[in-house]
């Protein structure tokens, strides 16, 4: 599904991702952890297409096709999802044209109809439900006045909306308490499947104990310096990450 | 002789030419004359007047300031007429009985001035308004002085009681005639007794897509405890040049919700006084103004709080796309007696074209302790973070940025109440962002 090799990336010219070597195969779910500053949200937006990121050497693939070659809307459509760590409030665009203008012009893309106006509502309803929303939110600007915790719930509803290939959760476990993690772990879970991959970034080794990863990767200082099984996140949580950045020093 | 000299010479000229032929039932020929004496005096405004520097006022100089003949128009060039409204329409400023379509309601009566002054047999009693500050001592009235100097008809709205609706008119300004041939005055009276309420819409449209001059006067006199809602399209030609002077009074506890919307014309410049006159007056002043192309909207509105208590909201939204010029230019003064002022002030301006211009200034002068006053003003371009977040769920550019223009004026259109008006100006403004069609399919 995707895969990067020798990824090099700068931010304002300061080198962050410094040869970064990471497949993630269909159906997985990988998590990439690591401490502050190791180059985890400059690997998602990278992903996403964010401007601002000079990508100097290394490639990234998905679904066999050079993804870095794609505008950011042509790799939403093609089915890549950023979850964003901080989403953006948009007051006046209206949460539900969004979605519906989202679904429609990856439907587009695939050369389908536009959605019926009445199923699409039925569908999104449905997913609130599962996110515990309030139908009231959908009339809302795009996450106008919304709580840290609102806003990730919000992000989750838009990717079991869209249903996208490839997943990838900025931080969304960041700023939740323990039931809004749940639910939005719940909320993830239901969209795993042996067609769709996930790549969950993450600080805490907390909300893998809700999704639970086929494999982990520690990020430090722009590289992946280990990678294992879900036991890694576990000893990760017991010995901190000073035992991963002091090998890799 | 210079060039506003110039000008003011030939104002004087081409009113000696015509002054036989101006219905003195409209503006008694003294007002006329005065009027165009004053005028003469102080000049045009020019570029060089502190308020008038963002306006585009080239076109004075090859305009005919003679009013313009009679000009044929169809019905077809209207738009659709509002549910439960009387249209009264008036074509280069003279009213047009074919197209429109009159209504009883209770305690309204609409008049036009120059119809009904040739009407002898006519028992009406004019209600002008009351309390309306002489035009010459308003700071910005010159093109309001050109207007009363050379006007050819008047609509007189009138209403008085309390019906348990309030009244409904819609007053449609179509200009036809070439500036090398005329000017199109728009004139409109509006009183209000106490008590008694009224929803406007005043619209201003262009036919046969000329380069049309428009130099409108609309007069508004809000009583007692009274309640007006007036919104106002400016939809004029793509090559217009149209210019409108608003002059209001509010009475004691008085209620004007002022909602305009500007998108048309090439050149347009929209002056606005309103005086707070008695105690616990309310204004919402909501102005949006798209510019493309070379398109120049300039905004001018000064709110004056003469008495305590009252309160004042104003908000512009602006968008400058293209090489446009957005300006707005909001002034808020509290005089002596006016303790208790609660004035905000909300403008915004965006920039949405490299060589685009916005120009936002509020402007306080305060002459009391006793008041609350706020404002913020802004003029910046999209928002990155917002315009990358529409892009990664699929929403091309072109959209995003549509989409985030539309979000931008929502403080205004929020504020339009009736829904089949709001569904008309939205298509305006959708029609305004090219390419629209995609748009239109989110509304």
């Amino acid at each position: 599904m995707l895969k990067i090799e020798n990824l090099h990336v700068r931010v304002d010219g300061k080198e962050i991702l410094k040869g970064l070597t990471l497949t993630v195969p269909t159906g997985e779910v990988h998590a990439v952890m690591g401490p502050n500053g190791s180059g985890k949200s400059t690997l998602a937006n990278v992903l996403a297409g964010r401007p601002g990121y000079e990508i100097t050497a290394g490639s990234v693939t998905f679904q066999g096709r050079d993804l870095l070659a794609l505008a950011p809307e042509e790799r939403a459509r093609e089915g890549v999802f950023l979850g964003f760590q901080y989403p953006v409030e948009i007051p006046g665009v209206n949460n539900v044209y969004l979605l519906k203008a989202a679904v429609n012009a990856a439907r587009k893309h695939r050369g389908l109809d536009e959605v019926d106006a009445f199923e699409f509502l039925t569908l999104v309803r449905e997913k609130m439900r599962l996110m515990s929303m309030e139908e009231s939110m959908l009339s809302r600007g795009v996450n106008e006045g919304f709580s840290g915790g609102e806003k990730k719930r919000n992000e989750v509803l838009q990717m079991l909306v869209l249903e996208p290939r490839l997943a990838i959760l900025d931080e969304t476990d960041s700023g939740l308490d323990i039931d809004a993690l749940k639910i939005v772990a719940n909320g993830v879970n239901t969209l795993r499947s042996p067609e769709r991959s996930l790549v969950l970034v993450t600080h805490y080794q907390r909300l893998l104990d809700y999704i639970v990863p086929d494999h982990v990767h520690v990020l430090v200082k722009g590289r992946i310096a280990r990678s294992g099984d879900k036991s890694l996140a576990l000893e990760l949580e017991r010995r901190g990450y000073d035992w991963v950045t002091g090998e890799a020093a | 002789m210079n060039a506003s000299a110039a000008l003011s010479k030939r104002v004087l000229d081409e009113y000696a030419a015509v002054r036989q032929s101006l219905p003195a039932g409209v503006v008694s020929p003294e007002r006329r004359q005065e009027a165009v004496q004053t005028l003469a005096a102080r000049g045009l405004p020019s570029t060089r007047d502190e308020n008038w520097r963002y306006t585009n006022l080239r076109p004075l100089e090859r305009a005919r300031f003679a009013p313009a003949g009679a000009s044929p128009v169809s019905e077809s060039n209207l738009p659709a007429r509002l549910e439960g409204f009387a249209r009264y329409t008036f074509v280069d400023g003279v009213f047009a009985p074919d197209l429109s379509s009159p209504q009883e309601q209770k305690g309204l009566t609409v008049h036009s001035l120059r119809r009904t002054a040739q009407d002898t047999t006519s028992a009406t009693i004019f209600h002008l308004p009351r309390a309306l500050p002489a035009l010459s001592n308003l700071p910005e009235a010159r093109l309001a002085l050109l207007n009363e100097a050379f006007a050819t008809d008047t609509a007189a709205i009138h209403v008085s009681g309390t019906a348990p609706q309030p009244a409904r008119v819609e007053v449609l300004f179509v200009a036809v005639a070439g500036a090398d041939t005329g000017t199109s005055y728009p004139r409109v009276q509006v009183s209000l007794d106490p008590a008694s309420r009224l929803v406007l819409v005043e619209r201003h449209i262009g036919a046969g897509g000329g380069a049309n001059f428009v130099n409108g006067l609309v007069n508004v006199d809000v009583g007692r405890g009274a309640r007006l809602t007036h919104y106002r399209l400016q939809q004029a030609s793509v090559r217009a040049t149209w210019l409108d002077t608003l002059s209001a009074v509010l009475a004691a506890d008085a209620r004007y919700a002022l909602l305009a919307v500007n998108t048309g014309g090439l050149s347009a410049r929209s002056t606005t006084h309103v005086q707070m006159a008695g105690p616990g007056a309310e204004l919402t002043l909501s102005v949006a103004a798209l510019g493309d192309r070379q398109q120049v909207q300039d905004n001018f509105a000064l709110v004056e709080h003469i008495a305590p208590r009252a309160r004042t909201e104003q908000i512009f939204r602006g968008i400058a796309s293209s090489r446009a010029r957005v300006a707005f230019n909001g002034k808020i003064v509290v005089r002596e007696a006016a303790a208790g002022t609660d004035s905000r002030q909300s403008l915004r301006g965006l920039l949405a074209g490299p060589e685009a211009e916005i120009d936002v200034r509020p402007q306080l002068e305060i002459y009391t302790d006793d008041v609350r006053c706020s404002h913020g003003a802004t003029a910046g371009k999209l928002d990155d973070n917002m315009l990358f977040y529409l892009l990664s769920r699929g929403l091309s550019p072109e959209v995003a940025q549509r989409l985030l223009k539309w979000a931008f004026l929502e403080d205004v259109v929020s504020k339009i109440e009736l829904p089949e008006l709001r569904r008309q100006i939205e298509h305006d403004l959708a029609g305004q962002m090219a390419d629209a069609a995609s748009l239109k399919e989110l509304l």
